[in-house]
């Protein structure tokens, strides 16, 4: 037994084991020859052999566990690392916070059931303008300030070419495509001829969403860009729609959000007013569904648009709108690389 | 907008935070301002501490002057001033206007007979505030020393961003109707001449476009006496930045700018004969209108015209040849309504935005013009004591009045809410409606300055912005379920950007327009893009007036401006380009763009060891392959050398003559011009040709017996490609090859000159059985005999 107690390794133990239980021990060979004594004797003698040797094993498994857990701290003891050293550097890819932003807009409103479309961001005059209520020289063409672009291989000019002002011409162009019931969501660059300073850029990104059947109104607008406004902002955010003027809706609306950074109270992010602007809705315009085949009296919806950059720069805090498209990789890098 | 002018004719009985934010709410959106905040800036209400006389002068006084932020001392010549007199202080900095010159100056300090001078006591005239500049302006006990003096004396203005269907609000009697239907308070009107003269004048009028001219009253004024303004006209003028003129020119002005709809002064005697036509200019014809520019006009322009000659730009702009003078007697006013869409249209082809032709270009009401015409005609007794004798109105196709006829249910129907009747009535009723209810019938008829009350819709925004749209609740729509498919592009589209993002590179978003000079920048030779590019006729610079046919040299700049702080860059952008097609819009191919330049990782090498080392081309090109196992396509044949890239390190694949993808190294004399490292990688690749290449998904189950594998090296002549080799020896193997890895390619001295060695790894695996090694023996020797034939190789020892 006090071989036992001093054993150091599981080596020592193992030989130990062969020693004292093995074939050869002493013990086996008693064992051995108890068959040889009186049954009575050979009851006894079996019994207090047993027992030694249970005893014998009992000892020997603990020291055995002893001696491999103490070798086992020594080993991880041995293999201690200094884990504040920095790990290897990887490239960490990540998306645009345009492309991000697009993402979660058409996710949030996949889940309303709005299907995500896309339409050229070169285009006629038509689309842009015409389809929209807005006839050549109308004033309201003041506030889409237009490029407009010259085809190599020849202008028409009853027919002029412009890059899009707005994501809007998707109206026209998925209704003359389909019939009602329609719930879409348009995500694209647009063009106007603006000069460039924090807050404006010639060329930005806008979504537009489309809704049309025969019961929809203006509370399903507010619903949805309610909905919506909480999905990206937060559930406590309020909405706000104000009369407004856009041709190719009626009655038309802007839309705000309470200020998500102070509540409502005003602060810098919300122009001290409290609330933060979206963009424009409205319920389609009955000239736009008559310029596409729909009569009006049997159908109806709505639309709205908004900035994909200014949700961005209202929830990162982007001081500066030409940093989207300027690309510095150390601004970039400080969007999350995963969406 | 003066708060004060508006209150000629509305009662405000809320605060003006108030009014703004009801206003803004129902659709035009108001701030308040102060109408001085900016020509006072830096001028103060200060106390005269001290005075005395400035020594070595007869009248120049050193006056001390405590404005609440600082005490300083000032040299005037003004004889008015009194120790403890309150008065306008200018500090250094400040714009006022030389009480001499009249012109606009800058306030400096300056010393006057060795006395220093720091900023102004004010003279009204300084202030800009009237013509007294004898003696300093000296204010009442009621403003506090240190308050801004623009908070003293400025006056609210209210700023409103107009919508352009609500040219009703374009003048301050319009305003005052929104205000008073938001109110719910009520107007009052201004005075206006009685009625119409039945005497006939000396002249006729005949409108020859009208389709141009819907409306044109005349009136012929007798006996004016041409002299400056009344005191009150000046200042209303003067207080929304108009200069005063006369008092014939003023009232037009005034007039217009109250109710919306300009005007225009001819002298009498300047038109020649006994008509005034309205017609369209002759080609070339010329006229020198009131801004001193001589004009030559075409048949676009709409001209008013006596017989002989222009005497105006309808809408945008008077004839200097007519001008009222000092001595005209009789004055011929016109008003009129004019097509506003042309009035914009030549207003932009002349660059003319005058304030005449701005309100012109919205669609006012014809109605306006015999009211304004009234308004004018008496302010004109008023003020130049002119009497009217005639006046002529020609409005051959009067404008209808719409009726507009819809029931009740309409509100719902477009709202989502049941507004109580007696709530709709009412608003209707506060913006000028006439209305009649006929059972669940409404018939609305829209005031006579409202053009854009026309249809069911239009009167249900009425009534929902008088009564506020936060009266609409919320919903979500129900109704049936859209059946509708992802669209397969977008999804793709999205997926290869995932891709690249997970192989660590950063997405960049660049300008869609692109500098001209950038596109032979890109080509080794420096010629001209084939083909053309679509061109912006109208760009915001030159930097942005091409449509960009390739993204490379966006990439190419996105990566030059990155580089000058980081040792390596690895940018992917996914975006149409734009390929002209003719008689249609462009073809918008969304290709995917790739760049990887300098070194792999910017850092240092670090203690996790590895030196850092530059891209190659087989960095690029394991990305692409990559992007083609994560999207599951069949990469294309490549064929080597893009003329436009390094020739000997760049392959391109096409497809009915179109490249769809092109990748390689920059060629060197593109990456020095762009000042990029000549470790400079780029990849095109078109979204949609790699869509068609998606291979169908079949997700077998493996094999359940063993592969094994055996390594060969074969030499080759150093002109055999290992696409070669790779091809031949997979047919060879068959369909029992797995895998066909190259393990090493070696050139040098243990093999003879123009050879090379692929050594490679073969893997086979049955899905039948365990292969035998008899089996695996037959196949290697199959691949390397027919490597021996088709290629002329070796084995290797």
């Amino acid at each position: 037994m006090e071989d036992i107690a001093r054993a150091k390794t599981v080596e020592d133990i193992r030989e130990l084991r062969s020693r004292l239980l093995g074939k050869k021990s002493e013990l086996a060979r008693s064992l051995a020859e108890v068959g040889k004594l009186p049954p009575e004797q050979r009851r006894i003698e079996g019994e207090r052999l047993n027992r030694h040797k249970h005893l014998l094993e009992t000892a020997l498994d603990e020291r055995e566990r002893a001696v491999a857990a103490r070798q086992l701290d020594t080993t991880l003891e041995r293999e201690r690392i200094d884990v504040t050293l920095p790990g290897p550097a990887a490239r960490v890819g990540r998306h645009h916070p345009i492309s991000a932003t697009i993402r979660e807009i058409v996710r949030v409103f996949a889940g309303m059931g709005f299907e995500t479309i896309e339409g050229p961001e070169v285009e006629w005059d038509y689309y842009n303008f015409e389809a929209l209520n807005i006839p050549r020289d109308h004033p309201a063409r003041e506030k889409y300030a237009t490029l407009w672009v010259s085809n190599p291989l020849g202008d028409d000019p009853q027919r002029p070419m412009l890059l899009r002002t707005h994501t809007s011409p998707m109206q026209a162009r998925v209704m003359e495509r389909r019939q009602p019931p329609i719930r879409v969501i348009v995500p694209g660059r647009c063009f106007r001829y603006e000069a460039t300073d924090p807050t404006h850029e010639s060329i930005f990104f806008q979504f537009e969403g489309l809704a049309v059947d025969d019961r929809l109104t203006m509370a399903d607008l507010k619903g949805v860009l309610y909905s919506f406004a909480r999905q990206i902002f937060g559930g406590d955010r309020k909405i706000r729609f104000r009369n407004d003027y856009f041709p190719f809706v009626e009655p038309g609306a802007d839309v705000a959000v309470d200020c998500f950074l102070c509540d409502g109270r005003g602060c810098r992010v919300c122009g001290h007013s409290g609330w933060i602007e979206l963009g424009g809705a409205g319920m389609v315009h009955p000239n736009v569904l008559r310029a596409v085949g729909y009569d009006p009296e049997r159908w109806q919806g709505f639309a709205f648009g908004c900035g994909v950059e200014r949700l961005s720069m209202l929830r990162q805090g982007v001081p500066d709108l030409r940093a989207f498209q300027q690309n510095d990789v150390r601004w970039l890098a400080q969007f999350p690389a995963v969406m | 907008m003066p708060v004060r002018w508006l209150r000629d004719y509305v009662d405000i009985a809320v605060p003006l935070e108030e009014l703004a934010r009801l206003l803004t709410m129902a659709g035009i959106e108001t701030e308040i301002a102060n109408d001085k905040a900016d020509a006072w800036r830096h001028m103060w209400v200060g106390r005269i501490t001290a005075l005395e006389r400035v020594p070595q002068s007869k009248h120049l006084q050193l006056a001390t002057v405590d404005y609440g932020h600082g005490v300083r001392q000032v040299v005037t010549g003004a004889s008015n001033l009194k120790e403890g007199q309150v008065v306008p202080y200018a500090e250094v900095g400040a714009s006022y206007i030389d009480g001499k010159t009249g012109e606009r100056a800058t306030l400096k300090p300056t010393k006057l007979l060795g006395v220093r001078s720091e900023g102004m006591v004010m003279s009204e005239k300084e202030l800009g505030l009237g013509e007294d500049h004898e003696g300093i302006l000296i204010l009442n006990g009621q403003h506090e020393v240190g308050e801004p003096l623009a908070e003293a004396l400025g006056e609210s203005v209210f700023v409103c961003e107009l919508q352009p269907n609500r040219a009703d609000c374009l003048g301050v009697l319009g305003l005052a109707r929104e205000v008073a239907a938001i109110l719910g308070a009520d107007v009052r009107e201004p005075a206006l001449a009685h009625s119409v003269s039945e005497r006939a004048a000396d002249f006729t009028v005949r409108v020859e476009a009208p389709d141009a001219c819907l409306r044109y009253d005349a009136a012929l004024i007798r006996g004016v006496t041409v002299a400056p303004s009344p005191e009150w006209l000046q200042r209303r003028l003067l207080s929304v930045g108009l200069r005063p003129v006369n008092n014939v020119v003023d009232v037009t002005n005034y007039v217009m700018l109250e109710t919306g709809q300009p005007m225009h002064a001819f002298d009498r005697r300047q038109l020649g004969g006994g008509t005034i036509r309205v017609r369209r200019a002759a080609v070339g014809e010329r006229l020198r209108t009131l801004d001193d520019v001589e004009r030559i006009l075409d048949p676009s322009v709409l001209v008013i015209a006596d017989e002989s000659r222009a005497v105006g730009i309808a809408g945008v702009i008077g004839g200097e040849n007519t001008e009222i003078g000092a001595d005209t007697r009789d004055v011929v006013l016109e008003v009129a309504k004019f097509e506003n869409r042309g009035v914009g249209r030549t207003a932009m082809r002349l660059n003319l935005w005058t304030d005449a032709a701005r309100r012109f270009s919205w669609d006012l009401s014809p109605e306006l013009v015999p009211f304004a015409l009234r308004r004018a005609t008496l302010l004109l007794r008023e003020v130049a004591g002119g009497e009217t004798y005639a006046v002529i109105d020609v409005y051959p196709e009067r404008r209808v009045v719409p009726n507009i006829r819809m029931p009740f249910t309409a509100f719902r129907r477009l709202l989502g809410v049941e507004l109580p009747r007696d709530l709709v009535t009412d608003a209707l009723r506060r913006i000028g409606c006439r209305y009649a209810v006929d059972g669940d019938l409404l018939v609305v008829t829209p005031p006579p300055w409202r053009t854009d009350i026309n249809i069911p819709e239009d009167v249900v925004e009425e009534a929902a912005r008088i009564v506020g749209y936060d009266h609409i609740p919320l919903h979500i729509p129900d109704g049936e379920l859209m059946l509708h498919e992802r669209h397969p592009d977008v999804e793709f589209r999205e997926r290869a950007r995932d891709a690249l993002v997970g192989f660590g590179l950063q997405e960049v978003v660049s300008h869609a327009l692109i500098d001209p000079d950038w596109l032979p920048h890109v080509r080794p030779d420096g010629t001209a893009a084939r083909p053309e590019p679509l061109r912006v006729t109208n760009p915001t610079s030159r930097e942005q007036s091409v449509v960009r046919p390739t993204l490379e040299p966006s990439l190419l700049d996105t990566a030059r401006r990155n580089l000058r702080w980081a040792s390596g860059v690895a940018l992917f952008e996914i975006a149409p380009v734009y390929l002209p097609r003719r008689a249609d819009l462009p073809d918008e191919r969304w290709t995917i763009g790739i760049l990887l330049a300098g070194r792999v990782h910017d850092a240092p090498r670090t203690w996790v060891g590895g030196e850092t080392h530059t891209y190659d081309f087989f960095a690029l090109k394991g990305i692409v392959e990559r992007l083609a196992d994560a999207l599951r396509i069949a990469l294309p044949e490549l064929e080597p050398g893009d003329p436009a890239l390094h020739p000997g390190r760049s392959a391109l694949a096409r497809q009915d003559e179109q490249v769809m993808v092109r990748l390689g190294q920059l060629h060197p004399v593109v990456a020095e011009r762009w000042a990029l490292p000549g470790e400079t990688f780029v990849a095109f690749l078109d979204l949609a040709f790699l869509a068609s290449r998606q291979v169908p998904i079949v997700a077998e189950l493996p094999s359940r017996y063993p592969s094994a594998y055996r390594d060969v090296a074969i030499v080759v002549d150093d002109g055999i490609g290992w696409a070669r080799v790779r091809e031949d020896a997979r047919s060879a193997a068959g369909k029992t090859l797995a895998d066909l890895t190259l393990l090493d390619v070696y050139r040098g001295p243990q093999l003879p000159e123009g050879k090379k060695s692929f050594a490679m790894r073969l893997t086979f695996q049955s899905r039948e059985a365990t292969l035998a090694d008899q089996e695996i023996e037959r196949l290697v020797r199959r691949v390397v005999s027919r490597l021996e034939r088709a290629l002329g190789a070796t084995l290797r020892a």
